[in-house]
């Protein structure tokens, strides 16, 4: 039986150091939740938390309504997939797959069942024989997560499950471990520090630092619009622009003339003086000198190919504001060295009066 | 690089030279019915017999100590295992100050002398527990430490060369026992350096002799030592078999420690 999880008011130092402060958060039945954030945020705190293997200073964790608090890790029917890999090294696969039925005494031939089933999961019904070390850093941690899987768990945690992988590797992964994760229904927490692969493969994100959330929302709402500096800067691009502002409904930048409409800009806007503008390159745009739209001048200083998307430097009056602008490929028409007019879409941005990160 | 080579090999020569010459010494001794002194090159082949070997095997001194001897030193090895395995996991999963205890305690015995161990170790058991004393068992925990800094080593390079705390975490996430988590995965996976262990241990046991003779005990070693004056060649056939019997113990450890890295 799965169950929504939720933490209450948890807290955790280890020392001097709160890795956990009044930790909140509810986990749906079927929904996964990412937890974001940078090394040393907590965030793999509150994992070990539910599973057992730390405990808190105060507050509860629950799987269903009902505290998991009192029972040791390997009574609460919680299922983990580590960073590491942690296939047992001296089992093969089937025998990893099967060292928790074990465990709880499940028949031979439910067991075999079983691993014919999870295996085809994560389709590597050839590889039953192998020990760890004859197959690939991938498929290991998909065996992990069948292995996490095979006992039913109530919840599955992954601790960082695709760190260890290489880049093409670890988009075939993650991919994987999202169509599993939706096929078993569970509840589930994914830790990373990797913010493209949390907005890729999560319902939610929470994104965490020095402990506490900083912001739990959709990858959409959390992406567009960063409730903090924190999260605007950490999930992301995001330029940084020194503006004056000069009243509820415009700001310039720091030392021009140029002034740029921030009737929507988030956080902050209202009372005039020095300010930071914090945008995402998408919501800048690059124009002709001649467009009526903007009258923000700079000079394309260089233009980075990158796939799909296609980013360039702006170098504003050749003073001192470059502005990162993303561009799709095909409709990229500048070169290095063109005059151009940039225009902030503010909508999404945000406005904060705090120092430069 | 020519001349580097040379002195390795010269290096290795004087070894050999060093370790063999008095092992080939004591087998001529043992195994060839010629007296010492007529004992030459030119008789490298003659007379050589196992009679020395058989006749001390059908002594029952020599069979009564040979198998306290063996029984101590599984005994020894026994407790060695159940004390260390599991306390160098925890010391390893939970703190790093227990693992610089117990290695720092690992190295007593040899800045400890052995009488002083067995004074100590008399003196705190005779009256509470004088069964310790008295009976040849009571040898085991004077073994365990006297082994500790070998056997201790051997642990230590199994768990530090394993993620245990990863492993541990995910049986335990597995539903697994702490009980169920040392025998079914941290021992297995150290098993090349458990085998080490006891091979050490047992090793140790069958050499030892200060301990045995402070405390009285008819040992292997002691029996042999006194064997010496009464049946000469056959001490040193038995010893010569004692030397075999841990090289191929140590050879042994190595193996599997191979097969299990492959």
């Amino acid at each position: 039986m799965t169950g929504k999880v939720e933490f209450s008011k948890v807290s955790k130092s280890f020392g001097a150091v709160k890795a956990l402060v009044e930790f909140d958060l509810s986990i749906e039945e079927g929904e996964l939740v990412t937890l974001l954030g940078p090394s040393g945020c907590g965030k793999s705190t509150a994992l070990r938390v539910a599973a057992g293997f730390e405990t808190p200073d105060s507050g509860d964790v629950s799987i269903g309504g009902a505290s998991i608090l009192a029972q040791s890790a390997n009574k609460r029917g919680i299922g983990m997939v580590f960073q590491n890999y942690s296939l047992f090294p001296h089992l093969t696969v089937t025998q990893n797959l099967e060292f928790g039925m074990r465990v709880r005494n499940i028949a031979r031939e439910k067991r075999s069942a079983r691993v014919g089933e999870l295996l085809e999961l994560v389709r590597l019904s050839g590889l039953s024989d192998r020990y760890p070390h004859q197959i690939s850093g991938g498929q290991q941690q998909r065996v992990a997560l069948a292995r996490a899987l095979a006992v039913e768990p109530r919840v599955l945690l992954l601790d960082e499950p695709l760190s260890a992988l290489d880049a093409t590797v670890r988009i075939e992964v993650r991919e994987e471990i999202r169509r599993i994760q939706r096929a078993s229904g569970i509840a589930t927490i994914f830790v990373t520090h990797d913010q493209e692969e949390a907005l890729a493969i999560s319902d939610r994100i929470c994104v965490m630092s020095n402990g506490k959330i900083e912001q739990v929302g959709a990858p959409d709402v959390v992406y567009r619009s960063p409730s903090t500096e924190f999260v605007a800067r950490f999930v992301g691009k995001v330029n940084d622009i020194e503006v004056e502002v000069l009243s509820s409904t415009k700001a310039r930048l720091r030392g021009h003339k140029h002034e740029i409409e921030i009737a929507s800009a988030g956080n902050g806007g209202g009372a005039v003086g020095m300010a930071r503008l914090l945008i995402r390159p998408e919501d800048v745009q690059i124009v002709r000198p001649d467009s009526a739209r903007t009258n923000v001048r700079g000079t394309v200083k260089t233009i980075n190919f990158g796939g799909a998307t296609t980013t360039a430097d702006i170098e504003i009056d050749g003073t001192t504001h470059l502005v990162r602008i993303a561009d799709s490929t095909r409709n990229m028409q500048f070169r290095v060295g063109d005059p151009v007019n940039v225009a902030f879409d503010t909508e999404r941005a945000l406005l904060t009066r705090g120092g430069a990160a | 690089m020519r001349r580097g080579r040379v002195g390795s090999w010269l290096v290795l020569f004087l070894v050999f030279v060093y370790y063999l010459v008095p092992m080939i010494s004591m087998t001529r001794f043992a195994f060839q019915r010629i007296p010492v002194i007529k004992l030459s090159l030119g008789n490298l082949f003659d007379k050589w017999t196992i009679a020395p070997l058989i006749e001390t095997f059908k002594e029952p001194e020599f069979r009564s100590s040979g198998l306290l001897s063996v029984q101590l030193a599984i005994a020894t090895a026994a407790l060695t295992l159940v004390l260390l395995v599991p306390t160098m996991a925890v010391a390893h999963l939970r703190s790093k100050r227990m693992r610089r205890i117990i290695e720092l305690s690992s190295t007593l015995p040899f800045v400890v002398p052995a009488i002083a161990l067995v004074v100590g170790f008399a003196g705190a058991f005779r009256e509470t527990l004088p069964i310790l004393i008295r009976s040849p068992f009571g040898l085991v925990p004077l073994y365990v430490i006297t082994a500790l800094p070998f056997t201790h080593r051997a642990i230590e390079n199994g768990l530090a060369a394993l993620d245990l705390r990863t492993l541990v975490d995910a049986s335990q996430s597995l539903g697994a026992t702490w009980y169920r988590t040392v025998v079914f995965v941290i021992v297995p996976n150290i098993r090349a350096s458990i085998a080490t262990a006891a091979f050490l241990a047992l090793t140790v046991v069958l050499g030892e002799f200060t301990i045995a003779s402070l405390l009285l005990k008819n040992t292997l070693p002691l029996y042999l030592s006194f064997a010496r004056g009464q049946n000469p060649q056959g001490a040193f056939a038995v010893g010569l078999v004692l030397i075999l019997i841990s090289t191929i113990f140590v050879a042994s450890s190595n193996r599997l420690g191979k097969v299990v890295r492959t």
